[in-house]
């Protein structure tokens, strides 16, 4: 493939000092990651295996040599790029590596570099973001694995085609008196659908940009790959949507990341960069996300092949007469009509149908507080306040880290739509915001708000429709959103927002908790009896354990051990005593144990903190 | 039978074997009843080293039939053996409908693995004497995993049988940063983990019963016995002052499945993420692998349950029409399987998120029991007997009938009277009990009509698999070159060629019909409602009817007429394949 976009730069040691201008491909990022890293003694580039295009999988481990081993650090994880078409994660990665080893010696680096370990994984997706490298372009979030996304036998048979040859993948629209679109007024290139309540009439059909490959009726319904890797993880994982893969954590590279993270229990906190936020809006007081926003345009292309699945529900009967196919009632009890009993369902042990335990799907009220905190950290430190399109987060690895994990973890799309933004919602938000003052056009929303706000910022957004003769659909026109500027920043915005990021990842290190022992004593009772007090401390900012750490059982407590026989101890606190969550701010516990013991004897006390890091103390006897 | 003696009958017909293969001659035939090609016993329970020999003696003996391969390893490095049982004579397996049968996965839960064996074994045996064993093992594949956990298995036979539910992938269950390092301990050395009990005079939970001495019972509120109980023999391995609290493994291998899987906290044991356990993985890997599998089974015991999914009430019921699929096969094995109820795994047994049969159906469309094996009831198993032991007074009422049966028809095997022992952390205590194989695992010598009722039972299973005929296509002249087209696909088995919650979630590839010929065009194609009565058809409405998706595949016991109008001279084929149940054609010629 060509490294069209890849950088040049001077080769001596100020280049370390280069900033992302454009976005690069796998080679370059790997040659940018190899370079940037270089011999520091502070960093470590490994792969953590290889796709299926062949590709690495990078993570670098950042954090200075000596104090504790890295492992016993706690730690953020960065992890970019899930979404093959997210290319702003990876080059907000990249900078945060550079911005950490440049900035080495300033005080904040340097604090967080000594007592915590950063782990960044740039880019999760590579064989997917390689997409937006080809000649031709287009937007796809999946990975390379080769999937029946229509489920007929066949596998990515009927992908797009750029017809118009202008090295894009956009839509299609056709002038149809079936159609169910019609023309925004509020920007005439942008389409929305026709409210037929309100006496709207629909008169164009959309479709995504090429020609009915597999000759099956449908266009561009199975094109290549993929697994959509932020649509593969456990919480709240879509059952059964194509993207979403055979289950979860089926791909290599989900399962990659899974196994790094389960080998890293001291991960204190997560950072995502994809399609979905919960730091420019936090959850809610009710503990939920922000709602999700969407383009219309892809959309509408998407719902031409909406009944793709009907199609092949054969009816043996006339439909609606009688005794149609469709008897899938969905949730419990669905079908228990008809003449005979159905079977296996009668009373037993544990008949309760509305009994067991089921996954929380809201931030933990105690919780809520943290990820505003965070939530203000963030906008400070980037400035970003309104986002581009969002969607739903349903299976992503953000979600995972907070509901399974136990720790705080966060998504961001990385970049802002722009101030103009701010003045216009984009579509799912009803209420339509005059234009900004002096601005004479109608108000917008959807799409067109989007394109408004992105062409205030002089991004090149929209393909304008232009006349094409499909094969199979006669006259159309061939236009819409660029790939690509919907879900990634400018590329000269990269270096600047890539630098605000690394000094949020700083931020979210310094609040991680830091568990110590902040003070022994021991009292003498005579005959060999002694009390051993210690205080526990977090200086961190987060608790030991988020709330829903502690109810979900994923973080473990604060073991804090006396080590000396258990027949030893006397009466107090038990030989390992723990500590469910230890609030941070320099919240402190007390632990006592009374123990037999030799005077002038050694006694340590082993602190194990699984997000706050080790400590140990060693009192004398006397 | 000792194991020495086992071995001996073994390499007899091993020898025996060989002798016939060289002459080329059929065993001499003794007696009336059949010979058996390989004189197996079935009164032991095995290990997984016993296991692999008998599996590989089986691919010896009948090698055009057996092949066994390992799907790979598990935790603990020992190979999880499959045996394919398959007549390439009558098709590729891909061609045939298969079923898997699967056992083992909790390591206590042994008797499947002996099925599975048996199974294999009734096969080969029976396959040239009778015509209905023959005949499934042409139309169908068995895959045959007899034990799923090994590592379990092993754990269980050479152990002392305490916490073998569990496989053998570390897990700090106390959160210490150490791996299974406080497990139960064989204090007394006698090779089996007891229940410890502490004589309290006046202060305890239970006391004697005046019954039976052995037997322990509680005491009512209010009063007070003379005994505690202190939990299963072990002691403080890793000086943190708790007992046993990080045993081996500590997770549940039948939690680990892909659909409606939970995190831990919502399903105990259920691990990280789904096909994390390398053993469930494998599994998996060769599942997806072969979507010709339609029918499985997993053996587990105890209880005597004829279960199916889905594991948990809020994940929903199925469509009826997969119920009543199910209900038909079941009900016939509560009446092949005595004792054994047919119930759905979260109303009769208890809730279970990510369990192996929900994802074999919700995740792969296959219609999947789990037999609970062997049921207390069965140790007094008559009608009369059942009787006396429902009358508190009987003496085989109760623990009384377990001290029962074990002291008449075990002559005690089962049991190890209490002995006093100095614990370090408890002081002067009793340990005794029953041994591992009471309760759950039936008594050996009940053995043989528990393998082969359940592998009847499991045979039908097979038997219901989809299975598809097509029948010969009739030609009607319309206009011109102009043809009308009937054929009849049949499915003549209970189980849809896809089921209907499968279709829905499309995680079958749906069955495709195709009709070629050289200058062959097809104007339209229908389904015919009945084709008894003139009516219109249902058309299919798909843009390309030389290809049509049948995305609802053909339900159980069911005929569809399909009616091509079709433009052209010459031959024209018309196929139907399901991925389960096969492919059908039939070649007409228009005129």
């Amino acid at each position: 493939m060509k490294r069209l976009l890849a950088l040049v730069f001077v080769a001596h040691a100020a280049a370390m000092h280069a900033q992302s201008a454009a976005y690069l491909d796998h080679g370059a990022l790997t040659q940018e990651l190899r370079r940037v890293v270089g011999s520091s003694p502070s960093a470590k580039l490994t792969s953590l295996g290889t796709t299926l295009g062949g590709r690495d999988i990078w993570v670098v481990e950042i954090g200075n040599p000596g104090g504790k081993p890295l492992a016993q650090r706690p730690g953020v994880l960065v992890v970019g790029n899930l979404e093959g078409d997210q290319l702003v994660g990876s080059s907000h990665a990249l900078e945060t590596i550079r911005y950490l080893l440049t900035n080495a010696t300033s005080p904040a680096v340097k604090s967080v570099l000594d007592a915590n370990v950063v782990y960044l994984l740039p880019r999760l997706n590579p064989d997917g973001a390689e997409v937006a490298f080809a000649t031709v372009k287009a937007d796809r979030r999946g990975n390379a694995r080769p999937y029946d996304d229509d489920n007929d036998g066949r596998t990515d048979e009927d992908g797009p085609e750029d017809l118009n040859g202008d090295g894009l993948i956009t839509v299609m629209r056709v002038k149809d008196p079936a159609g169910a679109y019609m023309i925004d007024p509020a920007d005439p290139r942008t389409l929305k659908k026709a409210d037929v309540a309100k006496g709207e009439v629909g008169t164009y059909k959309l479709y995504w940009e090429g020609v009915d490959s597999d000759g099956d009726g449908f266009i561009n319904e199975d094109g290549p790959g993929g697994v959509d890797l932020n649509r593969n993880f456990q919480h709240d994982y879509p059952y059964f949507d194509a993207d979403a893969g055979p289950h979860m954590v089926s791909e290599r590279e989900s399962r990659a990341l899974m196994e790094f993270v389960l080998a890293h229990r001291n991960i204190a906190a997560i950072l995502t960069f994809g399609q979905s936020d919960n730091l420019v809006t936090p959850p809610d007081a009710a503990g939920k996300l922000g709602a999700p926003t969407s383009l219309s345009l892809p959309a509408f292309a998407d719902a031409s092949n909406a009944a793709i699945f009907e199609s092949g529900m054969l009816q043996p009967a006339i439909r609606g007469g009688g005794f149609g196919g469709g008897g899938f009632g969905g949730g419990f009890g669905g079908g228990f009509g008809g003449g005979t009993r159905l079977r296996g369902a009668q009373p037993g042990a544990n008949n309760n149908p509305a009994s067991g335990r089921r996954p929380d799907t809201t931030v933990h009220r105690a919780d809520i507080e943290y990820f505003k905190a965070v939530s203000e950290a963030y906008k400070s430190a980037t400035g970003i306040k309104a986002l581009p399109p969002l969607r739903r987060a349903r299976g992503t690895f953000f979600q995972f880290g907070y509901f399974q994990f136990g720790v705080p973890s966060f998504s961001t799309p990385g970049w802002s739509l722009s101030a103009a933004a701010a003045e216009a919602k984009p579509s799912g938000a009803g209420d339509a915001k005059p234009a900004p003052a002096g601005d004479a056009r109608p108000a917008a929303t959807g799409d067109a708000a989007i394109l408004r706000a992105l062409e205030g910022a002089g991004v090149n957004a929209f393909v304008p429709w232009t006349a094409y003769k499909h094969a199979q659909l006669g006259d159309v026109e061939i236009g819409g959103f660029r790939p690509s500027v919907t879900t990634n920043a400018a590329a000269k915005d990269l270096a600047a927002l890539g630098r605000k990021h690394g000094e949020f990842v700083v931020k979210l290190a310094s609040m991680l908790p830091r568990v110590r022992i902040a003070s022994s004593e021991v009292k003498a009772h005579g005959g060999g009896l002694f009390t051993v007090t210690v205080d526990v401390e977090n200086t961190g900012f987060f608790p030991s354990a988020l709330q829903h750490g502690v109810v979900s059982g994923s973080v473990k407590p604060v073991v804090v051990q006396i080590q000396v026989p258990t027949e030893s101890i006397v009466t107090g606190a038990p030989k390992a005593m723990r500590i469910a969550s230890l609030n941070g701010s320099h919240s402190r516990q007390r632990i006592s144990w009374v123990i037999r013991g030799k005077p002038g004897a050694a006694v340590v006390i082993a602190l194990l903190a699984q997000k706050g890091g080790t400590d140990s103390a060693t009192v004398t006897l006397k | 039978m000792n194991r020495k003696r086992l071995r001996t009958v073994l390499s007899c017909a091993v020898l025996m074997l060989c002798v016939s293969g060289v002459a080329g001659a059929q065993v001499a035939k003794r007696g009336s009843d059949p010979e058996h090609k390989l004189n197996l016993t079935w009164d032991r329970w095995l290990d997984h080293t016993e296991v692999g020999e008998r599996l590989k003696l089986m691919e010896r003996t009948w090698p055009k039939f057996l092949k066994l391969q390992s799907l790979g390893k598990s935790y603990g490095q020992r190979d999880i053996w499959m045996m394919t049982v398959s007549n390439p004579s009558t098709g590729p397996e891909m061609s045939k409908a298969a079923m898997f049968i699967e056992a083992n996965v909790h390591g206590n839960e042994i008797q499947g693995t002996e099925v599975s064996l048996y199974t294999i074994w009734y096969l080969m045996e029976n396959y040239e004497r009778i015509p209905t064993i023959r005949r499934l093992v042409d139309e169908r594949v068995f895959y045959i995993v007899p034990t799923i956990n090994p590592d379990g298995r092993d754990f269980f036979m050479h152990g002392t049988g305490s916490g073998a539910r569990t496989g053998h992938v570390p897990v700090d269950s106390d959160g210490d940063g150490l791996f299974d390092e406080d497990g139960p301990d064989d204090l007394n050395g006698n090779g089996i983990i007891e229940t410890i009990r502490k004589y309290v005079p006046g202060q305890g939970t239970h006391r004697i019963s005046h019954q039976d001495k052995r037997i322990l019972e509680p005491v009512a509120p209010g009063e007070k016995g003379d005994w505690i109980i202190l939990g299963r023999e072990g002691k403080d391995n890793d000086g943190d002052g708790l007992i046993d609290e990080d045993p081996p493994g500590g997770y549940d291998p039948n939690r680990n499945y892909g659909s409606d899987w939970q995190p831990n906290y919502v399903q105990g044991g259920s691990m990280d993420y789904p096909f994390q356990l390398p053993e469930a993985r494998v599994t998996n890997d060769f599942w997806m692998s072969h979507p010709n599998i339609a029918g499985m089974q997993t053996y587990h015991n105890s209880g005597g349950m004829i279960l199916r999914p889905p594991g948990s009430a809020w994940y929903g019921d199925y469509p009826a029409a997969d119920i009543r699929a199910y209900d038909e096969i079941a009900e016939a094995g509560e009446r092949m399987l005595p004792y054994y109820d047919y119930l759905v795994i979260w109303r009769g047994l208890y809730t279970v998120h990510g369990g192996s049969i929900d994802w074999m159906n919700d995740g792969l469309g296959i219609l999947s029991y789990s037999n609970e094996l062997w049921n207390g009831d069965q140790y007094f198993n008559s009608p009369l007997l059942q009787k006396q032991a429902a009358d508190p007074n009987s003496p085989i009422s109760g623990q009384k009938g377990d001290f029962f049966f074990d002291d008449f028809l075990e002559f005690g095997d089962e049991y190890q009277d209490w002995t006093p022992f100095d614990h370090p952390q408890y002081g002067k205590v009793e340990l005794g009990g029953w041994k591992k194989l009471q309760g759950r695992v039936n008594p050996r010598f009940m053995s043989m009509e528990l393998f082969h009722r359940n592998m009847a039972f499991t045979l039908h299973h097979a038997d219901q698999m989809p299975h598809l005929a097509m029948g010969a296509a009739t030609v009607q002249k319309v206009e011109g070159d102009v043809y009308r087209v009937r054929v009849d696909v049949t499915n003549d088995r209970v189980i849809p060629t896809i089921m209907e919650k499968a279709a829905a979630s499309r995680t079958v590839r749906p069955d495709l019909l195709t009709i070629e010929g050289r200058n062959v065009g097809v104007i339209a194609a229908g389904l015919v409602p009945n084709k008894f009565q003139p009516g219109p058809l249902s058309m299919i409405d798909q843009k390309d009817l030389k290809r049509i998706l049948v995305r609802n595949g053909v339900p159980g016991r069911t005929t569809r007429t399909i009616e091509y109008l079709v433009k052209g001279s010459g031959q024209v084929t018309i196929q139907y394949a399901a991925v389960k149940g096969g492919t059908v054609s039939t070649t007409v010629e228009l005129k």
